[in-house]
């Protein structure tokens, strides 16, 4: 495809948009070539419409121009998928930032794209109401961001990642189509093209609306801190949690490490000297709470647990949540970067993979910490690394590839709520045969059959039966991965 | 003649579709054939290919919730398993005979949806035999994943026009500690009021269904939960599903619903209508009753399927196509080159 350069195609846009709203500064420009991934891309144009038409205009004249367009909320994915390569169109939602409609009726909110996930939960809250998908950069990310990647969160264990709260939408497609799918009235007849959406990492369509549920803030929260002596304590009392047959609202768990950097940063009286911490949180009715804080505390103690901290109230709650949410930044008081994976393994085998991705990141000489999900068996586990040097970032690599591995060889999956996007493109083969890369090459271009909307990412080249690729599984030169 | 084909493995069936699409032979896709009375009319396939032989249990890991099974499995089956590890795969909305694949192939929810959401949410991992004899995995078994496009959310409700699904990885719950459910009957106002309470708290049912002259309520959790609430006494048993000669399911936003079953009501149809959620299960005896209620859900701003019942009630099983179609359409040459599945049961085919 064409890049954007000429700047006679700039003018072009600025006649759609105006000038503040078409940036082709080289500096800003560079800003604009990466997300929160350690990826690097090349940035052609990036255009910041504030409304479906303009984006639809926008879009239609990046297919009269042969330009790829790459959708972009707020850039903090963590896969690469918001990065740009070739020069290619930015379209940027951030400046689409009304909550548009609140129903407490159904209940739930219709947005534009670029609405910040925590503005919308703190927007309903006088009602009783929030959005439960809750990602670690609530306060940055947007929900259309959250869309393409079918972001999750910590209270997703109960209640399910952003595919299960967006009812409807609206997206502009690659040759400039405005569709609307979905919506408050359940199951419309054909397709469930808008669950196919969620998660398509921007190479489906521009989402410029979004219909998300609502939920109701439950009567009664309970949020556990139990310290273990041993890593295999703390996951074997995940497992034991389930098979008391509950679901708790959240299930957390971090490793020695990364509490003591947490601690240092928010004071929180974390037990740093524990092998591993489980923030655990249940709510629902008084009875609901009472049976299932019994539960929580009867396995804790069981598999160990040297103490079982309630958050007395509301404040001390919310200290809780702030340790495990400012985990990532806590980080660069270890090292100045980080490297944040996000596998899925089965819960079952939870503890043996965070055995061997300890033995990884020492056979690499390198520091891991871990902060994830446990409940639901979604590791994140994290290298901390300074990116000056060189040698060290391949080990980085070298390590995150042996990780990846080794969670697949378990049964895992590639990504839990992160998505695919450059960083984990090459590693589809290893989770899909050539006819099921295949398939899901043919859907997209069901979609998408101009190729238009952001290329390269997500699947492999040669995923097309009969695709011809002469580099197979190569980046385009100059991304800095 | 119609010929029956029966696979035994996903691999037989991508076979047996690989030699349909050869042939250009339209294929008729039967579970356990509780849902089959849907689309539009159509003369007898060339061949019948029954999902029944594929039904083994491939993998169960009840410490991680999650349950691989081959998709003709009766889904009584895959509840008798389940419950022994005391789990059940709630979203379901199970007929006497209905297979798992069934289920899925129709995003059939149940009654549980208000509380454990719909049926498409609980589908982890899927493979598809494709119209033209693909094997294609899509999703992934661990009960969490974004790991590519959403295949598995693709099939659930494409009616077996994508692609057979012969094999699935289920998301299953534990079962609640206590289960009940509570009815009474009393005039319309009186019964959404009783409704609107239960919808807003602060116990979380599982179903509140509004019914001619009653209104039924589930509650589960801890036994102190599940009591009946003001005005309502406990009921042995569920109310039994509505049936006429067919049935409508009209999707509307769920505030209208109230409105929907009002009119049906007014008019002497019978009906289930889940509020919270927005769907009513309409008993519909002539094409003028199809009309008739799909004309109330889409000036609520909703739409109207017929999902049972004989032909002279599906000569206009839809209503108008939703955003989209084109793509839909893509969709299915996708997958089914040669659109040899279920012709007419989807995407306003013509079937003749």
């Amino acid at each position: 495809m064409a890049t954007v350069r000429a700047p006679a195609i700039s003018e072009r846009f600025v006649a759609l948009l105006d000038r503040e709203r078409v940036i082709d500064h080289p500096l800003e420009r560079r800003l604009y070539s990466r997300d929160g991934s350690i990826a690097e891309g090349d940035c052609g144009l990036v255009v910041l419409p504030e409304t479906t038409e303009e984006v639809a205009a926008c879009v239609r004249l990046a297919a009269e121009l042969d330009l790829a367009v790459v959708p972009r909320g707020s850039g903090t994915g963590l896969c690469g998928g918001a990065v740009p390569l070739h020069g290619g169109l930015v379209v940027s939602v951030a400046r689409m930032t009304q909550v548009l409609e609140v129903d407490p009726e159904v209940p739930c909110a219709r947005v534009q794209p670029g609405v910040l996930n925590l503005d919308l939960s703190v927007a309903v809250r006088h009602l009783g109401l929030h959005y439960a998908p809750d990602p670690s950069s609530q306060q940055a990310c947007s929900i259309g961001g959250n869309v393409a990647t079918n972001a999750g969160g910590p209270h997703c264990l109960a209640s399910g990642v952003t595919a299960q709260h967006v009812l409807g939408m609206e997206i502009v497609l690659g040759d400039g189509e405005v569709l609307r799918l979905g919506g408050t009235a359940p199951d419309p007849p054909g397709y469930d093209l808008r669950g196919f959406v969620v998660g398509g990492e921007g190479t489906l369509g521009v989402v410029t609306e979004v219909t998300v549920r609502l939920m109701r803030t439950p009567p009664e929260v309970r949020t556990m801190l139990l310290d273990f002596p041993t890593v295999r304590a703390a996951g074997e009392a995940v497992g034991g949690i389930i098979a008391g047959g509950i679901i708790p609202a959240a299930m957390e768990m971090m490793d020695r490490r990364m509490t003591a950097a947490v601690e240092q940063f928010v004071h929180a009286d974390l037990p740093v000297d524990a092998a591993a911490v489980l923030l655990v949180e249940v709510d629902g009715t008084p009875a609901e709470v009472a049976a299932h804080t019994a539960v929580v505390e009867a396995v804790g103690r069981e598999h160990g647990a040297r103490h079982v901290r309630v958050a007395r109230d509301e404040a001390e709650r919310a200290l809780f949540w702030k340790a495990r949410k400012s985990a990532f930044g806590a980080v660069a008081r270890v090292a100045p970067n980080y490297y944040l994976h996000d596998c899925v393994v089965p819960r079952t085998r939870l503890v043996e993979v965070l055995e061997r991705i300890e033995r990884i990141a020492e056979a690499h000489d390198l520091i891991v910490m871990n902060v994830f999900h446990a409940g639901d068996g979604n590791l994140h586990p994290l290298i901390a690394f300074d990116r000056r040097d060189a040698e060290q970032v391949e080990r980085v690599h070298a390590a995150g590839k042996d990780i990846i591995e080794a969670c697949v060889a378990v049964g895992g999956v590639l990504s839990g709520e992160h998505g695919i996007g450059l960083e984990k493109r090459d590693f589809m083969p290893l989770t899909f045969d050539a006819a099921s890369l295949d398939a899901q090459a043919r859907a997209r271009d069901a979609f998408d059959p101009w190729g238009r909307l952001n290329p390269e990412k997500v699947l492999p080249l040669g995923s097309r039966c009969g695709e011809l690729v002469l580099d197979a599984g190569s980046l385009p030169p100059g991304t800095w991965l | 003649m119609t010929e029956v084909v029966a696979p035994a493995t996903p691999a037989e069936a991508a076979a047996a579709l690989s030699d349909a699409t050869a042939a250009r032979a339209s294929v008729a896709v039967v579970g356990g054939g509780t849902r089959s009375r849907r689309g539009r009319p159509v003369p007898p396939p060339d061949r019948e290919l029954r999902t029944g032989g594929m039904r083994r249990v491939v993998a169960h890991e009840p410490a991680d919730l999650t349950l691989t099974v081959e998709a003709g499995l009766p889904v009584a089956e895959l509840g008798e398993l389940a419950a022994s590890a005391g789990q059940a795969w709630p979203q379901a909305e199970v007929r006497p005979g209905s297979t798992v694949g069934g289920v899925l192939a129709a995003a059939a929810s149940g009654r549980e949806r208000l509380r454990m959401g719909a049926v498409r949410d609980s589908l982890l991992e899927v493979v598809l035999a494709t119209g033209d004899g693909r094997l294609v995995t899509g999703g992934g078994r661990t009960v969490k994943g974004v790991a590519g496009y959403d295949v598995p959310r693709l099939a659930v409700g494409s009616l077996g026009t994508l692609g057979v699904i012969v094999q699935v990885t289920l998301k299953l719950w534990p079962i609640p500690a206590a289960t009940g459910w509570f009815g009474m009957e009393a005039p319309l106002p009186e019964r959404l009021a009783a409704a609107g309470r239960a919808l807003g708290g602060p116990a979380r049912p599982a179903s509140v269904l509004l019914l001619p002259g009653a209104l039924a309520v589930e509650l589960t959790g801890p036994d102190e939960d599940v009591v009946a609430p003001e005005g309502m006494a406990a009921l042995d048993v569920p109310p039994p599903a509505r049936r006429g000669r067919g049935l409508l399911e009209a999707g509307v936003p769920p505030p209208a619903l109230g409105e929907l079953a009002a009119r049906a009501e007014e008019a002497g149809l019978g009906y289930e209508a889940r509020m919270g959620v927005g769907t009513c299960l309409i008993a519909v005896e002539s094409a003028e009753d199809v009309e008739r209620a799909r004309g109330w859900a889409l000036a609520l701003g909703g739409h109207a399927q017929v999902v049972d019942g004989p032909d002279d009630l599906r000569a206009d099983p839809w209503g108008p196509p939703p955003p989209g179609l084109a793509l839909m359409r893509r969709m299915r040459d996708a997958f089914d080159p040669a659109g040899v599945l279920n012709r007419g049961m989807l995407l306003w085919e013509a079937t003749a």
